[in-house]
């Protein structure tokens, strides 16, 4: 009997017995995230003074100012803003093209990849969504770029084709060059290969799934909106590379925005 | 005899002397001026190119300063809840996951992933006969969207509260799989997202997802409301 009501007590006293486990494990995070407490970058102030708003947009009042001299530390970045904190622990949202005007602490002047139409001649990332037909099924697909150079790019991309015989995937990898990459309206050329995958609708006779390698070239334009969105537009003409006796050429545009980084 | 003492005395010195002589000669020589003497063997043009030889060498290694990085909060990662009015198959809940990502002040990016289970037509409950089995009555979808931050703003809660706010516009396309078949989606809708932390939102949005579809007969546009609440987390 004793045995019986020690194992339901013993049952009953487990969470507090794994309570302080709980605690101790809680307060090692705790000490972890302190010990990792983030150094901020601390700008000084060398224009005649600094704006600060108190919500990251242009429309956000300006309540606070931080004058020449005085330093702030950078808590984040979000879009061209960034919130800020003064010497007098005050916290508020500073524009990028502000803080353009600041200098580290040793006195160089502060630099940051501003998203403007130098951006778009040169950067690193780049990904962007389209909208389009694939040998007349629509098309829905994504596309991720890295820059080589300004002109040279390396490009991934996947897309879902939904057609009235049949459904299916497109994956791409391959090379973009830009012809110019400074001009607002610039053109490049594409060439790489990939995978496709047709899925035809269960309502035909042969509802079987293949895969097939392509090969790709495309031709396409690029046109800057603003800051560090563009739209992007290109034809590819697909040689796919089936188990029939010849190779299937298919047609592809797609057209929508992107955006680089 | 003086003279006699004297020579004795002077070359007992210099035999000294000679000594300590022979004595050097035969010492090991130290291994910096051996390695120096095979050097000056080997390359013996290294002397006149060489550098001069420093009068200080202050062996400080100079400091790399390490400029802290600053974060970026551009990513919002979250999920959403709320009624799908599928067209012909009554209003359902849907609950889905959502990827923003904030491309500049007015514009971001969004992908979403959502799922519903779809009722009954009115022409199945009174007729008894099911249009579509279980297993296609469930409606998936994604969306991929372009949003645009058209009334940014602050609201007030309280006197001492204010929290950061946008009323946006958010379109795109997507797929629906749905009865059997995916379809081609587009979608459109608005939204409306407050801030109470620069880390956390609450959005309330309100979609159209429009696709063509035959499950009911003739082809046609079929428009399905959504109605939703979103929590998500800035990274």
């Amino acid at each position: 009997m004793e045995r019986s009501i020690t194992t339901t007590r013993s049952t009953r006293r487990w969470p507090t017995k794994v309570a302080p486990l709980i605690a101790a494990l809680l307060l090692s995070l705790l000490a972890a995230a302190a010990a990792s407490a983030r150094e901020y970058l601390q700008l000084f102030v060398v224009q005649p003074y600094l704006e600060l708003h108190t919500g990251p947009g242009r429309g956000y009042p300006v309540t606070q100012v931080v004058a020449r001299g005085e330093s702030v530390d950078v808590l984040m970045r979000r879009t061209e803003w960034f919130k800020v904190r003064t010497e007098h622990g005050v916290e508020g949202w500073a524009y990028e093209r502000d803080l353009v005007h600041t200098t580290l602490a040793d006195g160089t002047p502060f630099q940051i990849n501003l998203g403007d139409r130098a951006g778009f001649a040169a950067h690193r990332w780049e990904s962007g969504v389209f909208g389009g037909a694939y040998a007349g099924a629509s098309t829905i697909s994504a596309y991720q770029a890295f820059s080589l150079t300004d002109n040279l790019k390396i490009e991934l991309s996947g897309a879902q084709y939904l057609g009235n015989l049949s459904n299916g995937y497109l994956v791409d990898f391959g090379f973009a060059h830009v012809f110019m990459p400074n001009w607002r309206f610039s053109p490049f050329v594409t060439l790489g290969g990939g995978y496709e995958r047709v899925e035809p609708k269960a309502t035909l006779a042969e509802p079987l799934s293949s895969s097939n390698q392509t090969a790709y070239v495309g031709v396409g334009v690029r046109y800057y909106l603003g800051r560090r969105l563009f739209l992007r537009g290109e034809l590819r003409e697909h040689e796919v590379f089936t188990n029939q006796n010849s190779n299937e050429v298919k047609n592809e545009w797609k057209l929508g925005f992107a955006f680089f980084y | 005899m003086e003279t006699r003492i004297c020579i004795l005395l002077l070359s007992f010195v210099a035999l000294e002397c000679s000594g300590c002589a022979i004595f050097h000669r035969h010492a090991k020589p130290d291994a910096d001026t051996q390695s120096s003497d095979t050097n000056a063997q080997t390359s013996p043009d290294s002397d006149a190119n060489a550098p001069p030889p420093s009068v200080i060498d202050p062996q400080v290694e100079r400091r790399t300063v390490k400029v802290p990085s600053i974060r970026p909060s551009n990513v919002e990662l979250g999920v959403y809840y709320g009624e799908l009015s599928i067209q012909d198959f009554g209003a359902q809940p849907v609950a889905g996951l959502r990827f923003d990502y904030h491309i500049s002040e007015d514009f971001f990016a969004e992908a979403t992933y959502g799922r519903a289970k779809a009722g009954f037509t009115s022409f199945e409950t009174l007729s008894n006969i099911q249009l579509l089995s279980d297993a296609e009555r469930r409606f998936t979808y994604y969306n991929l969207s372009l949003g645009y931050n058209l009334l940014p703003g602050e609201v007030f809660v309280g006197r001492n509260l204010a929290m950061t706010s946008a009323f946006y516009l958010l379109g795109g396309i997507g797929s629906v799989k749905f009865a059997g078949d995916q379809n081609f989606t587009v979608n459109f809708g608005a939204g409306f997202r407050v801030l109470p932390t620069d880390w956390l939102a609450l959005h309330i949005d309100v979609q159209d997802l429009v696709f063509r579809s035959d499950v009911t007969g003739e082809e046609e546009l079929k428009n399905n409301l959504q109605a939703t609440f979103g929590l998500t987390v800035f990274f």
